[in-house]
């Protein structure tokens, strides 16, 4: 099953900068891993995985710009699965969010 | 002091009265705030700056900018409103200034000169300057906001700045002791933690002493000094202002005088006789009479001037 | 050298957009230093001065107590005396404790001293309101307008306020650099060049042939929202960012509105003896009447209470219905009727 994680809605913001990926294509995450820091023009935001998932594409690089609500990556259960056309129908990793 | 140096004192002193009475003749003599009686403070104080140093006044700026070394004809022709004053005739006293002679200037405002003078006492420590910015202000400044919110931060920082407060007793018709709550304004240096002192401003060399102790921790770099004088205005608040003293209490102030004071002091040390006194006064008076027709022979500016230097 | 190099550009927060001006300033003069609250280790209220502290150390990015007035005197008399300071003054409503030095000292400075002294001092300040209450709310450029010796300019964007910045600190005299809470959430294309915006130019942010919105700051987002509503019902507004308040662009302005024929001033503080109506008038001298209106804030203070704060502010509704209003009569009216709206 494919999973998308989207930049999440912190308040008082529109758009933040992506500004680190904490794994390639093909990575594995485990509940709680740190999957990609935003920045947001008041603070960074720790996006973690809330379930595990394997990094299959990453949407926004490192160094671009995306709305609150759009897509970040798109993940899977296991590596296998063909990717999808686009991340339209696809259902929303559970993740964790904190802001430092 | 040396010999020479106290008949100089003498010298800056009488001038600066000179100036002022022959200023306060004319009819034309517009408003001014004058220094009679306080000259001690202003030359005692100014005999201790060096060609660095940079001194700022509040509106009772003659008889400091006199005493700096400003030159007398263009100080009478600012004050007269001619082009050819120190200011080209747009400042007039409150706004005297010669930054080149170390008077980087009056302003007119009460109080207004403080944080100033401790934002030129910055650019002196920025610049690892060897120099001492010098706030003159009066009692009628010590209430204000500006003083106490400058002498933290001057004190913080160990700004270059020596505070010196004129009190003459009066605030326009307000006595210091219903304007301000402590007895001894030099107190305040000890809720900052800076030296402070407070002596007799009726004599020059007592000023010339303690200007020379206060500013010497400050021009090592040790932060800022607080000064008091006490003096005595011989005439009111300014040239419109009404006198509130009787003339009982003025007679007894005008004995005080500093000239005189410091004419018999130097007389009965033998230093001086009464001849030489006299050409010391006429000198001054010469030197004020040249300032007068320098001042006369000088044109008011153009109209036009009205718009040159806004922006 | 290719024209595509220069006009390079990279999407940066606005306030990496002032940082940026900031230290390329102090980088290019070591004149040039900051005080304010909280600007040294902290940054910034915004962190709109990140990472000047590290680079550039104490002496130069200076942390100040509580005391607008003597903060604004510090570096008025600093100013005066050789150096190129920027005051910070973290909410606009205080810059009122700093008017005595600023108005009084600095604008006045050059004239009093006949031209011996000079103060190029920058006072950067945001205003604005963003739910914090009546005293830390207040757009009051439009009273630093009128002071001789005083310039006064204010970006929309994140390369205006880079530019404009840049400009500020290297003109010889006090200027106020206004920007605004709700700016700083913004992203903006900011030149890869170093770049100066002149101050006195406004800009055209949006053509348009049905009527001119003047506006400024935070404002010039609504006016762009606005101007997009009205789009839907077939009218084209022309929007004229003014970026500097002080010198107006009168020539822009009166260019845009001699085209539209009507026009329309915006902005968030109050519209009595405020921005507007001075645009209002100085287009009327220069053209003669047109159909004319002002909007901005309700005549109250601005509360915190999310209610009233969002009934104060004008908002992309009320501009598009004050748009619709002025053109109402439409067309056939022979003469040109002169209006001023209420608000």
């Amino acid at each position: 099953m494919f999973y998308k994680i989207s930049v999440p809605a912190v308040a008082d913001v529109e758009e933040i900068r992506v500004l680190e990926w904490h794994g390639d294509v093909g990575h594995h995450f485990n509940s709680g891993d740190l999957v990609v820091e935003l920045e947001t023009h008041k603070a960074i935001v720790e996006v973690r995985a809330g379930q595990p998932g394997v990094l299959r594409r990453i949407l926004s690089a490192a160094g671009n710009w995306q709305q609150i609500g759009l897509p970040l990556a798109l993940l899977s259960d296991d590596d296998g699965d063909a990717l999808p056309d686009g991340p339209d129908a696809v259902t929303d990793l559970a993740v964790e969010f904190e802001i430092n | 002091m040396t010999v020479l140096e106290q008949k100089a004192a003498l010298r800056s002193m009488m001038l600066i009265r000179a100036f002022e009475q022959a200023l306060a003749r004319r009819p034309d003599h517009g408003f001014q705030l004058l220094s009679s009686g306080e000259e001690a403070v202003a030359v005692g104080l100014c005999s201790v700056l060096g060609d660095q140093d940079q001194l700022l006044t509040g509106g009772r700026s003659i008889g400091p900018a006199l005493a700096r070394g400003l030159d007398p004809n263009r100080v009478m022709a600012e004050l007269l409103g001619r082009s050819s004053g120190t200011n080209r005739g747009k400042g007039g006293r409150g706004h005297l200034a010669d930054p080149t002679a170390g008077f980087f200037g009056a302003h007119a405002v009460v109080g207004g000169n403080i944080s100033i003078a401790a934002g030129v006492a910055l650019s002196m420590q920025l610049s690892a300057k060897e120099a001492v910015a010098v706030i003159l202000f009066g009692d009628g400044a010590f209430g204000a906001g500006a003083l106490h919110e400058v002498l933290n931060i001057a004190a913080s920082w160990k700004l270059p700045l020596l505070f010196v407060c004129n009190n003459n007793q009066l605030s326009v018709s307000t006595p210091r002791s219903t304007a301000l709550a402590p007895r001894n304004l030099s107190d305040i240096g000890l809720a900052f933690g800076i030296p402070a002192k407070t002596v007799d401003g009726m004599n020059v060399e007592v000023v010339a002493a303690a200007a020379r102790e206060a500013i010497a921790p400050v021009r090592a770099g040790q932060g800022p000094a607080f000064l008091e004088t006490i003096s005595y205005r011989f005439a009111s608040h300014s040239t419109t202002a009404r006198e509130t003293r009787s003339r009982v209490e003025l007679e007894e102030i005008r004995a005080r005088c500093p000239i005189l004071r410091q004419t018999a002091a130097l007389v009965a040390a033998g230093v001086m006789g009464e001849d030489e006194a006299a050409g010391l006064k006429r000198e001054v008076d010469d030197v004020v009479a040249a300032a007068i027709a320098f001042s006369d022979a000088s044109k008011y500016p153009d109209p036009t001037e009205a718009l040159v230097d806004v922006w | 050298m290719s024209g595509k190099a220069q006009f390079a550009t990279e999407k940066i927060f606005f306030r990496e957009a002032i940082a940026r001006a900031v230290r390329e300033e102090m980088r290019d003069n070591p004149r040039v230093f900051v005080m304010g609250q909280d600007v040294g280790a902290f940054g910034g209220s915004y962190r709109e001065f990140d990472g000047l502290f590290g680079e550039f150390g104490a002496a130069r990015v200076r942390d100040m107590p509580v005391a607008e007035a003597a903060m604004v005197g510090i570096g008025v008399g600093a100013a005066a005396a050789g150096y190129r300071p920027l005051v910070s003054i973290t909410y606009m409503d205080f810059m009122m404790l700093g008017f005595d030095p600023l108005i009084n000292y600095g604008a006045k400075l050059r004239y009093k001293t006949g031209g011996q002294l000079t103060a190029p001092v920058v006072v950067k300040t945001t205003a604005g309101a963003k739910g914090q209450g009546v005293a830390h709310s207040q757009c009051i450029e439009a009273w630093l307008m009128s002071v001789p010796g005083l310039k006064v300019v204010a970006p929309s964007t994140a390369a205006d306020a880079y530019g404009l910045l840049k400009a500020a600190l290297r003109e010889d005299g006090p200027v106020v650099f206004v920007d605004h809470k709700r700016l700083f959430p913004v992203a903006g294309e900011v030149p890869l060049a170093q770049a100066i915006v002149p101050i006195g130019k406004a800009n055209i942010a949006r053509s348009g042939t049905d009527l001119t919105i003047t506006t400024h700051s935070f404002m010039t987002r609504v006016a762009m929202d606005a101007a997009t509503l009205l789009q839907s019902k077939g009218i084209s507004v022309e929007i004229v960012d003014l970026r500097t308040l002080a010198p107006l662009d009168i020539d822009t302005i009166a260019g845009s509105v001699k085209r539209t024929g009507a026009l329309l001033t915006l902005e968030e503080g109050q519209v009595t003896c405020g921005v507007g109506v001075e645009v209002i008038a100085r287009v009327h001298e220069r053209l003669g009447p047109v159909p004319s209106a002002r909007v901005g804030a309700l005549p109250a203070p601005v509360s915190s209470n999310r209610v009233l704060e969002l009934a104060c502010l004008p908002d992309a509704t009320r501009v598009a219905i004050a748009v619709r209003n002025l053109l109402n009569p439409v067309t056939a009216s022979p003469r040109p009727v002169v209006s001023s709206g209420e608000r």
